[in-house]
């Protein structure tokens, strides 16, 4: 017999030597797989608690930012138009200037 | 978990991350080709775990539970450690899906993470056998008892000679004729280059030949 068929020979002979848990052994390791993926890990434990925090951060931060922003513009339009109504009178040797 | 694994994961960078850390080596000039998966529910499971569905994942346990453990007890030799070698396996495949190229099969990769795992146990064993053979229990016959329904004396006879060879021919002889992989998805699982899967088949092909040299004396008849 060649090396090959003498591997071959043995390849199918050694199929049966497989080894096959019991159905109770399969739902045992099933359940036990099922309950440790259902608990998070420490990693994911912070990880849940700081993505939301850190959104909330986040959004804070941006909504302040705005806001300032807005109030600021709001200010610098006030003031200038409030300038720019005034009557500016200018009082010199007596006489006086203005609108 | 068993004594010697439970050990096992507490020796620091000795735990399942090292065996990971391993899957992501391929021996040069051998890339894999790329295979993808023929099992649209397979995919759909992979890409719901990725979402973050658990529950999806329960299809690629039932689908490759019986494979892994079988690899598993095909290394470890015991049905105990093969089942604690098959959970953690598929809690590590899990925990990093992330890193799973989507549309690809699931199977060659956990049988990876089990081989990988399986050969953290043997490694471990190696280092501790002196413990082991002072408590009076021979490592080689200890898992006689757990051998599977062996049908017939032929079958019985594969194993054991099978069981005889040196640690990483065993491994290979036993993942190339009882789990029928070939040599190239063997280098892939054990994180060797194909010929040396192929040299180490080839000193086991000859040990079991002089084992089992009536039977390909019976065949040349």
């Amino acid at each position: 017999m060649s090396n090959d068929r003498f591997l071959e020979r043995l390849r199918i002979e050694a199929q049966s030597l497989r080894f096959e848990p019991s159905h109770f052994a399969v739902t045992r390791m099933s359940a036990r797989i099922r309950e440790r993926i259902a608990t998070p890990t420490v990693s994911q434990l912070l990880a849940n608690w700081m993505r939301p925090l850190a959104l909330s951060f986040g959004a804070i931060a941006l909504v302040s930012t705005l806001g300032v922003a807005w109030y600021e513009s709001q200010e610098t339009v006030a003031m200038e138009s409030t300038i720019a109504q005034s009557n500016i009178d200018v009082e010199m040797a007596g006489y006086s200037f203005g609108d | 978990m068993s004594n010697s694994l439970a050990a096992l994961y507490e020796r620091p960078g000795n735990g399942p991350f090292g065996a990971f850390d391993r899957l992501l080596f391929v021996p040069a000039g051998e890339k894999p080709e790329q295979v993808t998966s023929d099992d649209p529910i397979e995919t759909r499971a992979i890409t719901g775990v990725k979402a973050g569905d658990a529950a999806a994942f329960d299809y690629l346990v039932s689908k490759y539970l019986k494979r892994v453990t079988s690899i598993a007890w095909g290394i470890v030799r015991s049905p105990q450690d093969a089942e604690d070698l098959a959970q953690e396996a598929f809690v590590k495949a899990y925990q990093s899906i992330g890193r799973f190229r989507s549309g690809e099969p699931f199977g060659p990769w956990i049988y990876r993470i089990v081989t990988n795992l399986g050969l953290d146990v043997v490694k471990h064993r190696k280092r501790f056998r002196h413990e082991e053979l002072s408590e009076g229990e021979p490592a080689e016959r200890r898992d006689s008892a757990d051998l599977p329904a062996i049908a017939h004396e032929l079958g019985s006879r594969i194993d054991a000679a099978i069981e005889s060879l040196p640690e990483m021919q065993r491994i290979v002889a036993r993942l190339y004729l009882v789990e029928q992989f070939d040599h190239g998805e063997i280098a892939a699982m054990m994180n060797l280059s194909e010929g040396t899967v192929r040299s180490h088949l080839s000193l086991a092909r000859r040990k079991l030949q002089d084992r089992l040299s009536d039977l390909r004396e019976a065949n040349h008849e």
